[in-house]
Parts: structure tokens; sequence; C-alpha cells
């Protein structure tokens, strides 16, 4: 029930700072991330993982309404976003997890909270050096251009390869 | 091992693909910035996969046999689950096993090395214990292997046995030395009456004192001690129950308690199943034929059947003459009814316990029910005054009644009713 209540912390956190991000079109940014809370919700309450993309989609899709609508040149909380998500599926996965009664050691919980903390603050620490990288001025051009593409089509090839 | 990846893991390579093409296409870095937490956890993700765990295990039991209400302890030796951040382990259990410490499924680390479960054996039966399921996870439950490992292990619960003081005597002995005081007259320890000297008898069994009376030569008459036969004839055909208890249980019970206190005696003891499924153990004594019978008892069922059974089915050494049948029944088909009264016409020395079915049927509410319900119990009744005609004793045993003080009752009804002999 905790880690279902910071899951549904986390995406707030997200959802209020996408509204706050272009308030002009907070209505549909709050009607998007809406319609994601209530798949968390439901994947939060009848255990099933499989609508969780959806939500973050919805949510993400939200995010990046604002982020176009707004006036911002430069979104600096756009890592903690990314964090903000990725901390709220894996809390609401491990919430999901332990609907299932097993005879949990502490010592496995531990590790597993140890563990979540590790990835989520690795990827906040990710998704801060591309901004930094992106805010240092070494220049643009066709290079970044087919690293940036790479990095998608190598994104795209490790989804089908995690599917398969 | 088969390997199943949390659907998560799509759905971050998913969104971390999507984040990036749309940070290229619309040319934002936020974007990309928001994919690569993403990014981040599928490479992980990817590379977690490339370790699995080698699981391997041996399951052992404290014992293979029990009684009703022991424990039996469960140990599974894992190894080869270094690999693993997580294993859970569900040893899967019948409906009479329970686990003790509510640690079924359990979830132990990866290094763990052996995992001990209690059993607490809450009913008789055979069961197989294991293989026990695993499930091995990785430290972010990105990926889990599952494996059935340690096979199966044999557990016989026995049913627990009903303290007896007295037990009922058979009309008739058989020709085995026993501890059944017979009828007839022999030699014996119990004093049986007094009789003229004829030539042949021995010097020790004359009566000086009734000779010297008489003036001439009178011997004592002793009864033999010589055993019985008990065929404990049990009626399977159907079971009424209520949550773990019901009918055929309180046979088994009763069956057990019986044989076992008969067999202490000398006696020889034989079973029938009468049922969808008929089986027999021909009477016999001694501790192995109580194995047998218990044996017997633990794979005891109800097998639906409607065809017509009769005694022809049974061999002629299964109910041996002069034994005592006694028959544990719930009287829920004519068909046992049916061949009581053949035994009963054929001269057998029968007893009718009838394990009462009434505290294991509820009527519903409604009036057509209640009916029915009351009609029910009255063909009962006339099954009941059916055996009492044909001179049978039969007495009701409901759940919760001593064994003991239902045997009183029959002992009651046989020193008044006698069965007549052509």
């Amino acid at each position: 029930m905790t880690l279902a209540a910071l899951s549904a912390a986390a995406y707030g956190g997200v959802l209020t700072w996408s509204c706050l991000l272009a308030t002009r079109v907070a209505p549909l940014t709050l009607f998007l991330g809406g319609a994601g809370a209530l798949l968390l919700g439901f994947v939060l309450v009848r255990s099933t993982e499989e609508l969780l993309g959806s939500a973050l989609l919805l949510l993400g899709a939200g995010y990046v309404l604002g982020l176009l609508v707004g006036r911002r040149s430069l979104d600096e909380g756009a890592p903690l976003v990314g964090a903000g998500l990725l901390l709220c599926a894996e809390l609401a996965t491990w919430s999901v997890e332990l609907r299932f009664r097993v005879a949990l050691e502490p010592a496995l919980r531990l590790r597993r909270a140890r563990a979540v903390g590790l990835l989520v603050l690795a990827g906040l620490a990710s998704a801060s050096f591309v901004l930094v990288v992106a805010a240092t001025s070494i220049g643009g051009g066709l290079a970044w251009a087919i690293l940036g593409s790479a990095a998608a089509v190598g994104a795209i090839a490790l989804a089908a390869f995690v599917r398969s | 091992m088969s390997r199943r990846d949390s659907p998560r893991l799509v759905v971050y390579a998913g969104l971390a693909a999507i984040g990036l093409v749309a940070g290229l296409a619309v040319g934002r870095v936020e974007l990309v910035a928001l994919a690569a937490p993403f990014a981040l956890a599928a490479a992980v993700g990817a590379a977690l996969a490339r370790r699995p765990p080698r699981l391997e295990g041996v399951l052992t039991l404290d014992r293979e046999r029990a009684l009703e209400g022991d424990d039996v302890r469960a140990t599974l030796e894992l190894s080869g689950g270094e690999d693993a951040s997580r294993i859970d382990i569900l040893l899967p259990l019948s409906d009479e096993l329970r686990e003790r410490d509510r640690r079924n499924p359990a979830a132990v680390p990866g290094s763990a090395e052996r995992v001990e479960l209690t059993l607490h054996c809450d009913r008789w039966g055979a069961f197989r214990i294991g293989p026990a399921l695993v499930r091995a996870r990785d430290v972010l439950s990105f990926h889990t292997w599952e494996a059935a490992i340690g096979g199966a292990k044999p557990l016989r619960v026995y049913p627990s046995v009903e303290t007896m003081r007295s037990l009922l005597e058979p009309l008739e002995t058989q020709v085995y030395v026993g501890n059944q005081v017979s009828r007839t007259r022999g030699d014996g320890i119990e004093f049986a009456d007094i009789r003229e000297w004829h030539p042949g008898d021995r010097l020790r069994r004359v009566n000086w004192r009734a000779s010297a009376r008489r003036g001439e030569l009178w011997v004592n008459e002793q009864h033999p001690e010589r055993n019985t036969d008990i065929v404990l004839f049990l009626d399977t055909f159907i079971d009424a129950r209520l949550g773990m208890r019901g009918t055929l249980d309180m046979t088994v019970r009763a069956a057990a308690s019986l044989a076992h206190r008969y067999l202490q005696r000398k006696d020889r003891v034989g079973i029938v199943s009468f049922g969808g499924y008929v089986s027999w153990l021909v009477p016999a004594s001694g501790t192995r034929q109580l194995y047998r019978i218990v044996d017997s008892l633990l794979q005891m069922g109800i097998v639906l059947s409607f065809a017509t059974k009769n005694l022809d089915v049974l061999p002629p050494r299964t109910l041996p003459p002069r034994a005592l049948v006694l028959a544990l029944t719930p009287l829920l088909d004519s068909r046992t009814t049916t061949a009581l009264l053949d035994l009963r016409a054929r001269g057998f020395d029968l007893v009718v316990v009838e394990v009462s079915p009434v505290p294991f049927v509820k009527p519903f509410g409604d009036e057509l029910s209640v009916l029915s319900y009351r009609l029910w119990s009255l063909s009962r009744e006339a099954q009941r005054a059916q055996f009492e005609w044909a001179g049978i004793p039969i007495v009701s045993w409901t759940d919760g009644e001593a064994l003991d003080a239902v045997l009183e009752e029959v002992r009651a009804f046989r020193r008044y009713a006698r069965p007549v002999r052509a």
C-alpha cells in the first residue's frame, strides 16, 4: 500500500510539473495525465502490469505538450521528470509484486529498495548529463544528428531484442 | 529453467526509443533527457538477462509416515542460485496438509542453501510432496526464471486411532487360539460346567468335590479361548461432506480404530470397501495386517458408479463363515442396503453402524427444500426399520460422538435380541 501511494505521489509530482510548464494547455495536460492516472490506478488496484506503459506514455505526452507550448527554451526539470516517471513505474511494479502473499525476508526488501534507488539516481544522472552536454557549446552538425539517430535506432533495437 | 521477462522492460525500451526519436524530430533535448533513464533501465535489464541462475535442489522429508496432527519437516537444499537476487519457493500442498509457519510460498535470497518448512498433517491420506516450484529473480525483477525442482516425496498420514475400552464380541468364535471366550466347551480357563467322567478324560479335570458328593467321578468343563474373524464392511458409494469433515472421513477413522483394537486382541481382521470401486483384504492377524489395512484405508476414495453391485463380486474368502461383519455406512446408497440384507440372509453375524450424514446436510431455507429434507429423513428412518425387522442391530453414529458409546448400544441390543437359526 505504501509503495502504491509513493508511486501515485511520483506520478502526481510529474503531472503537477507538466501542468505548471504551460498553464495555457494545462487542462489538456491534466486530461492526458488524468487518463494516465486512471490507468495507473487500474494497474495498482487490479495488479495488471501491462497497462503501466500506457499510463507513463500518456503522462509523457502531457509533459511534451506543455514543453512544446510553453515558452521556456530549456526545461531544467526534465531529468527529474524522467527519473520521476521511472520511479513511479518501479514502485508500481514492486507494489504489484507484493500483492502475492510471499513470506519475504527483510533483507530482500532492503536490497530491492537499494536497487530501485540506485537505478533512479543513475537515470537522473544520465538525464542530467544529457542536459549538461546540450547546454555546453561543443558545436552541432551532421555528426551529432547521426549519433542521435544511432541512439534512437539502438533504443528501438533494444526494445525489439527485449521483446523477443 | 524457463525465463520470463517483465513487461515493463519492453515499456522502458519503447519509451526510450519514442523519446529519442521525438527529441530528434522536434529538436528538444528535454525529450532525450526524458528518455535517458528509461534507456538506462532497459540496458540494465538486458545486461541482467545474461546470467541466468542454474538452480538445482533436493527435497527431503524427515519421515515418510506420520499420524494425523503430526508435524513433518520438509527441507529443500538449494544450489546454483547465486546469480539470482531472490528465489521464491512454493511447495504445492493438498488441502489436508498445512504449512505451519506461513512460509509457503517463501522468498529467500539467492545465496540461500536450505529452506525448511514445517508441514502440519490436518487429515489422513497418502500424499506426494513436491516438486517445489521455484522462481528466481534478478535484483530488479526484470527477469524471472522458473523451474520445478526437488522431485516428489511420498508421505503417508495415518488416521488417528480412537481409544476404545471395549469391543463388540462376535457371536461365534473361530478355531484358532485367541482372547475371546468361546461359547463351546473344551480346554480353556473359563469354567463352563461339570459332567460325568468319560474314558479318556484327563485326571487333572476331575472335580473332586463334586465327585465326593456324588460318589462317582465328575469332571470340569471349560470354555476355550478362541480368536474371532472381523470383517469391516465400508460403504464407499457416497460421501456426505462439509468442509474437512465427512462420512468417509469418519468411516476411515472408525475402521482404523476398530482394526487396531481387534488386531491387538489377536483376532483376524479383514476389510471390504464396497463402493464404485470394490476392494478387499482377506482376514488375517498381526501388525503386518494392521499396516495393510491402514494403507488400504489411505487409498480409499469415492468412485462414482451406477453399476449394480452385490456380494457376488467379492471372493468367498473375504467373508469367512462365523465372522462378525461390522458395516460402516452412511445409508445413502440402496446398493449397500441390499448387500447388507443379503449378508444377513446368508446368516452372517452383522452389525450396522450408520455413519450419520445428517450433520453434513443442511436444507435450504425454502419450503420445498425443508419438505424434501423431511422426506429424506423419513426414508432414512424406514431404512433403519428395515434392518431392525431383519434382526440386524443398527446404531447411528454422529460426528463428535465416541464410537465406544455407539457400540455399547449394539451390546444392549444384543442382550435382548439374538439371531434365530433354523
